[in-house]
């Protein structure tokens, strides 16, 4: 536990350009990734991202030492697989959540968006409720859904001009109230083969729901780094004043980088049901807290514009390794809960701590 | 100092041009009707479906019901007054009532007193590393929110604590003068917060804050003292609720706060509290508290899936924050 604070201590002996106005649009990728400015403000900016992905590498090598040296059970092959395992859900909600997170915005809608994609899912592939056996297009149904919410949810943020988090608690509330409605009283059990297979087959020791999660984090970071949404949304993150002044269209691009979110969080969602093998309606419960600690612990910040989709991997590691360390040395699972709560305010005020007498108004 | 302060009551704020001072004075005016037309149109409207609903008793029926759930509402209605939020309430109710039931054996009908202070001082660690971290309100109390359920879930065993002895908390659910006592408690909590807001400075200093936190502090408003305030009184009414929450179940539940969250804050802004801060206030809270528990009792008379319920507290945020936002203090949204 003590190993999660003091590895960000070095961003404290650097100086980091403030938080409110991070780089310019085109250094926005924030990986050290654009060679071309050389301004000395973005080099400094460019350090410090890479201090603090330091430090959250260094977390998470504290955490894999300190548990390896208390307990036996961790320090085996079999152990590294369920931590991958155990990960992969995860992973692809903080790979959704981190497209929000650059924006500056923040998302609240996890739990509802994942309750009814998980509903939704379990209803349209070979399950015991219905007759519906649409396989493979029932999941890219659920994705689609799933984007649709966030591109619902970014549609009201920006048109309504209404803050984000209030947008998405709202939202989180219909997506639950939609999963409640489609659930019915009755569970609906999954007998989907394939869908089964994604939480006990495996390929290399890995589950397919693993290489899956592996192959839409690579996805997620190619939207990021190779696309305009991702481009965009770091640099709409970064100084949105100054992105809408060049002429980009802010409020589609937000949008949009909403709808990819959802589509990972539907797809999350699918991942979840074939692990707990049928539709269940808080299957998202506490996700949205997980995803947006993972980020925050990786080094994406919450006032946007700094860090991405592999910095996010680094947290849900830190995150994981943490939940299966505790409990093979015998905690409680709840106590992890309120772990993490404190975590997350930790990683946020160590974050943001060297600037805070430079931050102006902090509602 | 109080002269200073940024007018509370008056319909027209008198900066910008005309035209937007008269903009923004209908909007007021819309806000200060509208909360209550909308309870009466809805009360009268439920009441075609099933004329006993206007009946005293019924009419009692409701306030007892909506009784935590206003307690809850005021306290967080200061925070958002200051221009914050507090996502930890629910969580922090779940926690009081898993207290509560556990101190009755060791305080009595006293344990809501150490209940209500801890609660407080909960509050108070929230506003204090929000203010001194300057760390945003709600990803603090997002944290407490895990934090103080994750404490509820702990102490308690994830089990409901039964109350072992129903004598001690018998005050919080009897009836005082044919009034129900919870009824009297709430709007007690109400009086003494709404009559702090507006007969000390406090009231103008949290709306300062809340209107423009930079304006207030040249002021000479010790603006991180006030909103540090407004968390405790947060948390202390999390706590009130908490106890008040025992007394209608008759036990304490980790749980019992999942559900508290979203029908606190909509009461808040469908009672016309700005998100923004600065505009609102306790009777608008209390107005809200009650159009949210008419509509749930009225949802269940006519016999909707309580899947709609939740949807309906969904759109009531996004519909409400969208009328009653003030735009003009976001230059960027986030």
């Amino acid at each position: 536990m003590a190993g999660d604070t003091t590895p960000h201590a070095p961003t404290r002996s650097l100086e980091p350009a403030p938080l409110a106005d991070a780089p310019a649009p085109g250094a926005g990728g924030g990986n050290g990734d654009a060679p071309g400015t050389t301004s000395g403000r973005a080099r400094a900016t460019r350090s410090a991202d890479v201090v603090q992905t330091r430090a959250s590498l260094i977390a998470l090598a504290v955490l894999v030492v300190v548990f390896a040296a208390i307990s036996p059970q961790f320090r085996t092959v079999g152990n590294l697989q369920q931590i991958i395992d155990a990960a992969a859900v995860l992973a692809v909600l903080a790979t959704g959540i981190t497209f929000v997170l650059l924006l500056g915005a923040i998302d609240l809608s996890l739990p509802g968006v994942i309750g009814a994609c998980a509903m939704t899912v379990s209803l349209l592939v070979a399950n015991s409720r219905n007759t519906q056996d649409l396989g493979l297009l029932g999941i890219g149904l659920t994705i689609l859904l799933g984007a649709g919410f966030g591109l619902l949810s970014g549609v009201l943020s920006t048109r309504l001009r209404i803050p984000t988090f209030m947008t998405t608690l709202g939202m989180s509330a219909i997506g639950l109230g939609i999963a409640t409605i489609l659930f019915a009283g009755v569970r609906p059990v999954v007998l989907d083969e394939g869908l089964g297979a994604w939480a006990a087959h495996r390929i290399g020791g890995f589950t397919v729901m693993s290489l899956l999660a592996v192959a839409a984090v690579a996805l997620g970071w190619a939207i990021q780094r190779w696309t305009r949404i991702g481009r965009y949304a770091a640099a709409i993150g970064g100084a949105e004043d100054i992105v809408l002044l060049s002429g980009v269209p802010v409020a589609r691009y937000k949008t949009l980088a909403f709808g990819v979110a959802g589509a990972f969080y539907g797809l999350g969602a699918v991942m979840l049901t074939a692990r707990l093998g049928s539709g269940v309606v808080e299957a998202g419960a506490g996700t949205d807290f997980a995803a947006i600690t993972a980020a925050v612990i990786g080094g994406t910040l919450l006032s946007g514009g700094r860090g991405g989709v592999l910095q996010s991997m680094i947290g849900v590691l830190a995150l994981t390794v943490l939940a299966n360390g505790l409990i093979l040395t015998g905690v409680s699972p709840y106590v992890q809960q309120a772990v993490q709560g404190v975590i997350v305010v930790l990683a946020v005020a160590v974050a943001t701590w060297p600037v805070r007498r430079r931050l102006g108004v902090v509602k | 100092m109080t002269e200073t302060a940024v007018e509370t009551t008056g319909p027209g704020d008198d900066d910008g041009p005309a035209s937007g001072a008269a903009r923004r004075s209908r909007r007021d005016l819309a806000l200060l009707v509208m909360p209550g037309a909308v309870l009466v149109l809805l009360l009268l409207a439920l009441s075609t479906r099933n004329p006993d609903l206007l009946s005293p008793d019924s009419l009692l029926a409701i306030a007892d019901s909506a009784a935590p759930l206003m307690v809850l509402a005021i306290g967080v209605t200061v925070v958002i007054l200051c221009g914050g939020i507090d996502l930890s309430i629910a969580a922090l109710a779940a926690l009081s009532s898993v207290l509560f039931a556990m101190w009755i054996p060791l305080f009595g009908a006293a344990a809501a007193v150490p209940v209500i202070a801890v609660a407080a001082l909960a509050g108070a660690v929230q506003g204090l590393v929000h203010v001194k971290a300057k760390v945003n309100s709600f990803i603090v109390t997002l944290g407490g929110l895990a934090l103080w359920s994750g404490i509820a879930l702990v102490i308690s065993g994830a089990r409901t604590v039964p109350v072992s002895d129903v004598d001690a908390i018998r005050w919080a659910f009897t009836t005082v003068a044919g009034l129900p006592s919870a009824v009297l408690i709430a709007l007690g909590a109400v009086v003494v917060l709404g009559s702090v807001l507006r007969l000390t400075p406090a009231g103008r200093w949290v709306r300062a804050v809340g209107h423009a936190e930079q304006a207030a502090r040249l002021a000479g408003i010790p603006v991180g003292a006030v909103k540090v305030a407004a968390f405790t009184t947060s948390g202390a009414c999390a706590g009130l609720a908490g106890v008040l929450l025992v007394a209608r179940t008759f036990s304490g539940a980790p749980s019992l706060g999942a559900t508290l969250l979203l029908p606190a804050v909509a009461a808040v802004v469908v009672g016309g509290t700005a998100i923004t801060g600065g505009f609102g206030g306790i009777g608008r809270t209390v107005i809200g508290a009650l159009i949210v528990i008419v509509l749930r009792v009225g949802l269940s008379l006519i016999g909707v899936d309580a899947g709609f319920e939740s949807i309906i507290y969904g759109v009531l945020i996004i519909g409400a924050v969208a009328v009653t936002i003030d735009r003009t203090k976001l230059d960027v949204l986030k």
